[in-house]
């Protein structure tokens, strides 16, 4: 019957049919089995679980479950270096050793970035495959807005182009440690501690070196022969697809941590600045009066306030204090940058807000005796956090500009951990020399994820709203990333 | 419909409003959007609210379901009494707890007051599960059961449906099944056949009617729609800029207008031209009531008006000394005084506080 069709949860519809969802769950579980450890591993490395715990009561439970969590982290995953190591030597007449199947590092390397991009887009694509597979057997609904939407997109080129980059963006700072052909901590933290081999010519055998010492004959420090540019080995058979800092450090390695500590700071900032605007706003439209004109005024303050300044002066003042410590700084930036940013969200969707509370679907709501928080939640919040998505993945590639910004001036994230601004700082003296990669590469890259992001916020804006029609490539990006 | 005596014998009135003042303040004046109007509702009463544009009817039926907005405010002095409770008092908790399940009300534009992204079944559900705690296949069955009561059929099907997928008049009837469905004891109607196709117009007046007659049901109409009017209601109250002007039965009001605004409004029906080329209108626009009334507000466009009416603000008090039912505000009542002692009794009336007039004698 009809009716009951329609009562029936997503559980029991699942139920009633459930092979194309448990095809597709497999589908998830293989997947995901397949980097378990590496998603372990992201969970324990994100915050400092042992001074959480001890923090917390009851310090012996949590010690355990940071044991388990440990354990589970060091699980084999299929992308891993281990599986395709790029690192090793050549020896005149055997060829490479230790690296994959004994292929150059180049290929080596190459092959496991490929293979990574190809599960991040397989698994993306099984993900999407998800929703389809829910819309072709389990939603009841013959069409909803949705559809629409994702219509929209599928014809937006511009918007498809932003869509890959950050998507692009986005593995490349989950799968960071994989990626690059040597890892952070052994070239860049910790280089002393960490030894390599390599082929001594002149020694005719294979003998260990320090990495420290090998970066030191791997600089780029503008001249011709003190230079290890993009795509080569330096004089230790290391590969180096982006060249070396002029500190000899791999900067392919350092840009991929770089692009997790950016992502990690970007989206902590957006979800806490987002969540603070949408709350304001849906909370300003409903009740107006007296309550927005305290949000009005609140927001105008801080925006009134020079945000660069802002930021430097408390980065400065709180940098000795414990919230400096999680995540190298990280967390105190996004805090920051949240503090000083909620107020540009804020209005972005204020606006829409108010409009939506002007509906008289809403003071039917009221009429009928809803709550207020029922009402802000299902009658206005759909119309505005579509607004949001816009805004903010706009404000997402202004705040990475301005993380970026802020380590080329030498505040922001502690060094060593990595941020491409610091690399783009680096590499200043050197722009016009052979060594011209160091900021360069950082540069065009930030340029470009910004750029992404807007593309991807222009996607999305013309996707929800159904009156910016036909969008497809030829609108160019109106709104700009904001940069500190 | 039943008659207005059978309406008084049932005693109490549901609804009673009594000096109601909702006051806007902005930046440049102090709109008196409503100004001292009292009326009664009883039980099983249609009461049909007319008006010009702008005559305060919507921010009347706004005040009584307590959701003006700021800078509006309903003034202290109002008192709209509610089954003997009075309603102005209560706070924004208490209010939530009458609105739905005991007063409804149905806007004037049935395609706005459906939230578009939720299906009709969803929409009436969210009624049903705020005020009777119905959730599920019970919510689904009354929301069926709802549907059929205002004549959709197939309504399990429809449930489903986008409001989209409805046209207007059953959109409306959708909108009036959401405020049916906590069976409220008086309907407050803004307006409910505006946007309507006169066809779909008489329907939607049968069905509340019909329902009207099934729940003993008091409607509050407005409509500037003296044709609708003639239709529905028991006793009417015309209302020019933020005042009731007159108030009959509705059988008497449309035989023997005694207003001058009344007599103008229902001159200007097309049907009822006395012949010549043009249109007989209303001179004229609904002034803004932005001051207390020392004077009658509609003095400017009326044909009758004399020195008098500029400076005395006429009460609304029985058109003769022997009714009650039959009151209108205009100094040239009660029709057998003479000039002098009819100004004298308005002007005793305001002196004495407006909210003694009309039907509360």
């Amino acid at each position: 019957m009809a009716v009951t069709r329609e009562d029936r949860t997503l559980g029991e519809r699942v139920r009633a049919n459930p092979r194309p969802a448990l095809f597709w769950l497999a589908g998830v579980v293989v997947l995901f089995a397949l980097e378990f450890g590496a998603f372990m591993n992201a969970i324990m490395s994100t915050l400092p679980w042992a001074a959480v715990g001890g923090a917390l009561p009851g310090t012996s439970i949590w010690a355990g479950l940071a044991g388990v969590g440990d354990t589970l982290a060091s699980l084999p995953t299929l992308l891993s270096r281990d599986l395709v190591p790029n690192q090793g030597y050549y020896v005149p007449g055997e060829g490479w050793e230790q690296t994959f199947l004994g292929l150059e590092p180049a290929v080596a390397w190459g092959l496991r970035v490929t293979l990574i991009y190809v599960y991040a887009f397989v698994f993306f694509g099984w993900l999407a495959n998800g929703y389809f597979v829910f819309r072709r057997h389990y939603r009841y609904a013959a069409w909803t807005p949705y559809d629409d939407m994702l219509d929209h997109l599928r014809d937006h080129r511009w918007g498809q182009f932003g869509f890959v980059i950050v998507f692009g963006f986005v593995v490349m700072a989950v799968f960071a440690p994989a990626l690059g052909p040597t890892t952070v901590a052994q070239n860049i933290a910790d280089p002393y501690s960490h030894e390599i081999q390599y082929y001594d010519q002149e020694a005719q055998e294979v003998s260990t070196a320090l990495v420290g010492d090998a970066n030191r004959a791997a600089t780029s420090k503008g001249s011709a022969d003190r230079n290890v540019g993009p795509l080569s080995y330096d004089s230790y058979d290391r590969y180096h697809p982006f060249g070396t800092l002029p500190s000899g450090k791999d900067l392919f390695t350092f840009m991929m941590a770089g692009a997790r500590v950016s992502l990690f700071i970007g989206l902590l900032y957006i979800s806490l600045a987002s969540g603070v605007a949408i709350l304001l706003a849906l909370l300003t439209a409903y009740y107006k009066g007296l309550l927005d004109l305290v949000v009005v005024v609140t927001g105008d303050s801080v925006q009134a306030l020079p945000q660069l300044l802002v930021l430097i002066l408390l980065s400065f003042v709180l940098s000795d204090t414990w919230l400096a410590d999680i995540y190298n700084g990280g967390l105190l930036l996004a805090l920051i940058f949240a503090v000083t940013g909620w107020p540009y969200l804020w209005r972005a969707v204020r606006g829409p807000a108010l409009q939506i509370s002007e509906e008289e679907w809403i003071d039917a709501a009221k009429s009928f005796g809803q709550t207020p928080w029922t009402t802000m939640q299902k009658h206005m919040l759909p119309y505005v956090v579509g607004y949001l998505l816009i805004y903010a993945s706009l404000s997402l590639g202004g705040a990475i500009i301005g993380v970026a910004g802020l380590s080329f001036l030498g505040l922001g994230v502690n060094p060593p951990t990595p941020e491409w601004g610091r690399a783009v700082s680096a590499g200043q003296p050197y722009v016009a020399t052979a060594s011209w990669h160091i900021s360069l590469l950082p540069g065009i890259m930030v340029v470009l994820i910004v750029t992404a992001f807007n593309a991807l916020g222009d996607g999305i804006r013309d996707a929800i709203d159904p009156q910016s029609e036909g969008g497809s490539g030829s609108e160019v990006a109106t709104a700009g990333g904001s940069g500190a | 419909m039943m008659s207005t005596d059978e309406a008084v014998e049932r005693g109490e009135p549901v609804l009673s409003v009594e000096n109601l003042q909702t006051v806007f303040y902005t930046d440049k004046e102090t709109i008196r959007a409503v100004d001292g109007v009292n009326f009664d509702i009883r039980r099983g009463e249609t009461v049909g609210i007319v008006g010009e544009s702008g005559s305060g009817k919507s921010v009347t039926a706004r005040s009584i379901m307590g959701l003006i907005k700021s800078p509006g405010r309903v003034l202290e002095e109002s008192s709209i009494r509610f089954e003997g409770e009075e309603l102005t008092t209560k706070t924004e908790r208490q209010y939530r707890n009458v609105r739905g399940s005991r007063i409804a009300m149905v806007f004037q534009d049935p395609l706005t007051s459906l939230n578009p992204v939720y299906t009709v079944g969803n929409q009436i559900k969210e009624a049903l599960r705020l005020h009777q705690n119905k959730r599920g296949q019970e919510a689904t069955e009354t929301a069926v059961d709802l549907l059929e009561a205002v004549g959709i059929p197939d309504a399990a099907r429809r449930l489903k449906e986008y409001p989209h997928q409805f046209s207007g008049g059953m959109r409306q009837r959708a909108v009036i099944a959401m405020a049916l469905a906590c069976d409220p004891e008086l309907l407050i109607c803004d307006e409910p056949t505006t946007a309507l196709d006169v066809t779909i117009q008489a329907q939607i007046l049968e069905l509340l009617q019909e329902l009207q007659d099934e729940r003993d049901l008091s409607i509050m109409f407005i409509t500037h729609d003296m044709g609708v009017i003639a239709e529905i209601s028991d006793r009417v109250n015309v209302m020019y800029a933020g005042e009731i002007v007159e108030s009959a039965p509705v059988v008497e009001l449309f035989e023997q207008p005694k207003h001058p605004y009344t007599q103008g409004l229902l001159k200007s029906i097309p049907g009822n031209q006395s012949g010549g080329d043009r249109l007989e209108t209303i001179e004229g626009d609904v002034p803004t009531p932005n001051e207390p009334p020392t004077f009658c507000r509609f003095e400017p466009r009326c044909p009758e008006a004399f020195d008098r009416c500029r400076t005395t603000h006429p009460e609304r008090i029985p058109i003769e000394t022997s009714t009650d039912e039959h009151s209108a505000a205009c100094l040239l009542y009660p029709e057998d005084e003479r000039r002098d002692e009819r100004v004298r009794i308005h002007r005793e009336q305001s002196e004495n506080g407006p909210a003694s007039g009309g039907e509360q004698t």
